[in-house]
């Protein structure tokens, strides 16, 4: 066994890998992907994945539904990482994969593949508590801009993390943008990882935020019929059901974090397509507690502890009781 | 967080758990009641925009979640959802905070047909807690989606006829008796918060909550704690001791914390103190903190500005000066009339 196939098999089990051999995939993986198209090839048949967010168990879960890399052949839209308490090991086992397999699986980049993003979103923490330092997280987000922005998948259905940018109508101008630096504030690379489909604009709107760009239907028909495309596939925004079809079936939106942030309660999905571009949705809930390795129950709170002398006053107990608690708040940068 | 209640303690509190597996509990003639359920289905979504008029809501809408505390023989009920939150949100109407990001993008080519949208994206709400009476308390179940239609009738009309800040869900059976909460100088006493009695019951349950699309955080969060003791008072007299049983809860009740990634920090904070005791009226407190600084009001005071450095609550409480403080209570005596 290769050690590629032994460090495939450990992060598998959700155990992270030497710093020395993640810096050591990384610079493999930063061969291959940097030969890679902003709008990047990829054949059918493939099953296309959302948003999975750092939620490893139930990443899992999808390759039970989908089947095991290399038998099928992956897409995912971006946003590995981030949120859940797994990003290391997600990320890892993904990109170890696409070492291993280069032409069975493609992973192009989401918002969340960022520097500045994943230090207040939990990956940055993640790294520094999992290795002491923040070598590993360094490593990671210099490969992430390596990550392609785009796939076209049989030349008619394409694929993005976020949406459409006002600055771009053909496939050739994505084409020509230098992707290989941090995701830019504004800018066809931003909007491409960052907009949103809305059903109450026609054209371009513009969100309250003052940054960022919602599109309507009239624009993804212009650039489907531009493009020659049937349909746009993207991830980037939470759906309860696991996919949504928008503006008369010209955009889907596929989410594969099944009950997001642990507490959502929604389903995923993942997309396959078979030779001939047929869709079948396959639908899946999150990893049973049981099969996370962590305890179902949370064990007695200090209260109990206080009665058994420990020194902790109730007026503390209370008042932490009540107030915000700083490990559920740590999948928001909080 | 998972929180198991102690049987033998419930026991000796003269609690018992609420059935059918409801979470919560029934104590001296309260209820208490936490509902913990998914978020919104697209298709509950689309009604609840219908029903709000608005083609926005947060993208975590936990509308099936809710706490109720209910006076059984009254029918009083002070409890907290989601969609009284979001009337709130649409009333105050705050103008939209920009993010640091915006003002590159002033300088950025705009596309043909643009529309620039304006609405409160924070989805800031000043809710701290609905109230209404039920009229036939023991038969009536509260069925959150089922009572939407009659809810907009009732909040028109209560619209129409007395202004803000009432927010009354109509469910069928309930009406908007008049219970008043008065202002009041009263303060929550912390104090006893810090006796060492069993807590009976804890929970906390989210409302809503949105991303603001990787632009921050804005969270409204219920929390709960009952807890349960005895005061003995020594009656001078004569040489009898006179227990007397009471029970206190407290919920932060809202609790909404939001911030906007390079910009500002904003804490609504309510928080309920219920002391319920058997043989009198019962009194509810309520006080309300609004706490707001833009983070470069916070450097400009030395303190850090990178949002990590504000990850513990208390520090955001510390830090963040007050724009509103005020206290009100409400007593609950005998049952309304109608």
């Amino acid at each position: 066994m290769s050690d590629l196939d032994r460090q495939i098999e450990q992060l598998k089990r959700c155990e992270p890998l030497k710093e020395s051999e993640v810096k050591a995939l990384c610079l493999k993986a930063m061969e291959i992907l940097v030969e890679e198209s902003n709008v990047q090839r990829v054949d059918a048949p493939v099953t296309i994945c959302g948003d999975i967010h750092g939620q490893f168990y139930d990443m899992k879960e999808l390759f039970k539904v989908g089947g095991d890399c290399p038998k099928t052949n992956y897409l995912f839209l971006g946003d590995f990482v981030d949120r859940g308490f797994y990003s290391v090991e997600t990320f890892l086992l993904l990109l170890a994969l696409k070492v291993r397999y280069p032409d069975r699986i493609t992973l192009i980049r989401g918002n969340h593949e960022s520097r500045q993003i994943t230090q207040v979103y939990g990956f940055y923490d993640e790294c520094l508590r999992k290795y002491g330092s923040v070598n590993v997280w360094r490593y990671c987000t210099d490969i992430f801009d390596y990550l392609s922005l785009s796939a076209l998948i049989e030349n008619k259905i394409f694929s993005v993390h976020g949406g459409l940018s006002p600055t771009i109508t053909t496939l050739d101008q994505i084409r020509t943008i230098d992707r290989k630096q941090e995701v830019p504030h504004e800018g066809a690379m931003c909007d491409l990882l960052w907009s949103d489909p809305e059903d109450i604009v026609d054209g371009w709107g513009l969100s309250p935020r003052g940054a960022g760009f919602l599109f309507g239907g009239s624009v993804v028909t212009s650039f489907n019929h531009t493009n020659n495309i049937d349909y746009i596939c993207r991830a980037h925004q939470l759906v309860m059901e696991g996919y949504k079809w928008m503006f008369n079936n010209q955009i889907v939106t596929v989410w594969s974090a099944p009950n997001y942030c642990y507490r959502c309660g929604n389903v995923a999905a993942i997309l396959e397509l078979d030779e001939n571009l047929n869709k079948q949705f396959r639908v899946f809930e999150a990893a049973p507690q049981e099969s996370r390795g962590a305890p179902a129950k949370k064990p007695p709170p200090d209260y109990f502890l206080a009665d058994a002398g420990v020194a902790l006053t109730r007026f503390i107990l209370v008042e932490r009781l009540l107030g915000l608690q700083k490990e559920w708040y740590r999948c928001w940068g909080f | 967080m998972e929180w198991e209640s102690d049987e033998r303690e419930l026991k000796a509190a003269g609690a018992e758990p609420l059935p059918d597996g409801r979470s919560g509990l029934r104590i001296h003639g309260w209820e208490i009641e936490s509902r913990k359920r998914s978020i919104l289905t697209s298709l509950q979504l689309q009604q609840w925009e219908e029903e709000l008029q608005t083609s926005h809501l947060p993208e975590m809408v936990f509308g099936d979640n809710s706490l109720v505390l209910k006076h059984v023989n009254t029918g009083t009920k002070i409890h907290f959802n989601a969609l009284d939150a979001l009337v709130g949100w649409k009333h105050e109407a705050l103008p939209p905070v920009e993010v640091p990001a915006a003002a590159k993008w002033k300088f950025r080519s705009k596309p043909l047909q643009q529309v620039v949208l304006d609405y409160d994206y924070t989805f800031t709400t000043p809710y701290n807690g609905s109230e209404t009476v039920e009229r036939n308390a023991e038969i009536v179940k509260v069925n959150i989606p089922a009572g939407l239609m009659l809810a907009t009738l009732v909040r028109l009309f209560h619209q129409l006829f007395c202004p803000y800040p009432p927010c009354v869900r109509g469910l069928s059976n309930e009406s908007s008796c008049s219970l008043h909460w008065e202002d009041c100088i009263d303060k929550i006493d912390l104090v006893a918060l810090a006796s060492k009695e069993p807590i009976l019951f804890y929970d906390e349950i989210i409302l809503y909550e949105d991303e603001l699309a990787d632009n921050g955080i804005s969270l409204l969060t219920v929390k709960v704690v009952m807890l349960f003791w005895f005061l003995l008072s020594h009656i001078n007299l004569s040489d009898f001791q006179f227990t007397d049983e009471r029970l206190l809860c407290i919920s932060r009740g809202s609790c909404q914390v939001l911030r906007v990634d390079g910009v500002l920090m904003r804490l609504r904070d309510t928080r309920l103190h219920c002391l319920f005791e058997r043989h009198m009226k019962s009194v509810i407190l309520r006080e309300s903190c609004w706490r707001e600084a833009t983070f470069q009001a916070l450097s400009s005071k030395g303190y850090p500005s990178d949002c990590a450095a504000y990850s513990d609550p208390s520090i955001i409480s510390e830090r963040l000066p007050i724009i509103m403080q005020k206290a009100q209570k409400l007593s609950i005596e005998k049952p309304c009339k109608h």
